[in-house]
C-alpha cells in the first residue's frame, strides 16, 4: 500500500503552468497555487509558454490568458490539444473579454474551464479548486 | 461633476478637466474598490508576506507603463498596441477594483474608426488623470498596511 502511495505521488505532477502577460494576475494565481501545494511554472507570454510546453509536459494543470503578446491563448490550447503528451492537461483560460463567442471558441479548443476577469478572489480560489480536482479524475479516468 | 458624467455622456461629452486636482496620498478617494481589494487577504499565505502589499507594488509599477504605452500609442496612432495595452491594464484593475481606470480601458478597447483623435487624446487624458488618482489611493494603503 505504502508503495501503491509512493508510486502514485511519483507520477502525479504537482506542477501548473501560469501563461500571463500580467505581473499581477500572475502573482494572484501563483498565490493560490502555492496554497494548494502545487508549484507554479510561469511564463510571460504564450511564446514563452510555448516553448516551456516543448520539451515539458508534467503539468498538473495550466491556467492561460487568452489576450498575451506573441501567442493568444488559444492558440495555446490547440497546440496542447493536437499534443498527445500534452492533451490530459486540464486548461483555463482566463479573459478581460466577456463574449460568449470567445467564451465557446476557448471551450471548442479544449479549454477546461473559462475565467472571465475581473474576478473576485473568492472566484479565482474555486475556479483552480475546480480545475486542480479535475486534473485528478482526469488522471485517473485515463 | 462625478466620474459617471463624464465617461457616460459619450465621446462628445468626455472632459477630462472635469475634475478638482487629485487628492493628496492618505485622503480616501472612490478611485479604489476597498472591500474587493481587501478581499484578497484571505489568500495571505502565512510566511509573513503581505499579498495586497505586494499587489498593490506590482500593479503600480505595470499601470505606470502601461498608461505610458497606452499615452504612446495614442500619439502614434498605434491602435492595435493601444487597445492591447489598455486590455492589460483593464484585466488588473479591474480585479484589484480600481474601477474607474478599469472602465476608461474598456471605452478605449472599444475606440474605432468613428472615434476622433481629439476623443481618443480626452480619453489618455482622462486615464493619466483616474491612475494617478488611484495609485495616490494605493500608495496611501500601502502605507497604512505597511505601519
Amino acid at each position: 500500500m505504502e508503495n501503491f502511495r509512493f508510486k502514485l505521488k511519483q507520477t502525479t505532477p504537482n506542477r501548473v503552468l501560469v501563461a500571463d502577460d500580467d505581473p499581477v494576475m500572475r502573482h494572484l494565481v501563483t498565490t493560490i497555487i502555492k496554497q494548494r501545494e502545487c508549484e507554479a511554472v510561469v511564463a510571460n507570454d504564450g511564446r514563452e509558454a510555448y516553448r516551456i510546453l516543448q520539451t515539458d509536459s508534467q503539468f498538473r494543470a495550466a491556467i492561460i490568458d487568452m489576450t498575451m503578446p506573441f501567442l493568444e491563448g488559444l492558440d495555446l490550447i490547440r497546440y496542447m490539444r493536437s499534443e498527445r503528451r500534452l492533451m490530459r492537461i486540464p486548461i483555463m483560460m482566463i479573459s478581460a473579454k466577456q463574449d460568449i463567442k470567445l467564451m465557446t471558441s476557448s471551450f471548442s479548443a479544449g479549454a477546461t474551464a473559462f475565467l472571465p476577469k475581473p474576478f473576485t478572489s473568492e472566484q479565482l480560489q474555486s475556479a483552480i479548486r475546480m480545475l486542480l480536482g479535475n486534473g485528478s479524475s482526469a488522471r485517473r479516468a485515463a | 461633476m462625478s466620474f459617471d458624467q463624464v465617461t457616460n455622456n459619450g465621446n462628445e461629452g468626455i472632459n477630462p478637466h472635469a475634475f478638482a486636482t487629485p487628492s493628496p496620498p492618505g485622503i480616501t478617494s472612490d478611485a479604489v474598490d476597498m472591500e474587493l481589494l481587501n478581499a484578497f487577504e484571505e489568500l495571505q499565505l502565512g510566511d509573513g508576506s503581505d499579498l495586497i502589499v505586494e499587489l498593490i507594488d506590482l500593479y503600480l509599477l505595470d499601470a505606470a507603463q502601461r498608461v505610458t504605452e497606452i499615452r504612446e500609442a495614442s500619439i502614434e496612432t498605434e491602435w492595435v498596441l493601444l487597445k492591447r495595452a489598455a486590455h492589460t491594464l483593464r484585466g488588473s484593475s479591474g480585479s484589484l477594483g480600481v474601477r474607474h481606470v478599469a472602465e476608461i480601458c474598456e471605452r478605449l478597447e472599444r475606440m474605432d474608426g468613428r472615434d476622433s483623435p481629439q476623443t481618443v487624446a480626452d480619453l489618455v487624458r482622462l486615464l493619466e488623470y483616474e491612475s494617478a488618482m488611484a495609485s495616490a489611493s494605493l500608495a496611501a494603503v500601502r502605507q497604512r498596511r505597511l505601519n
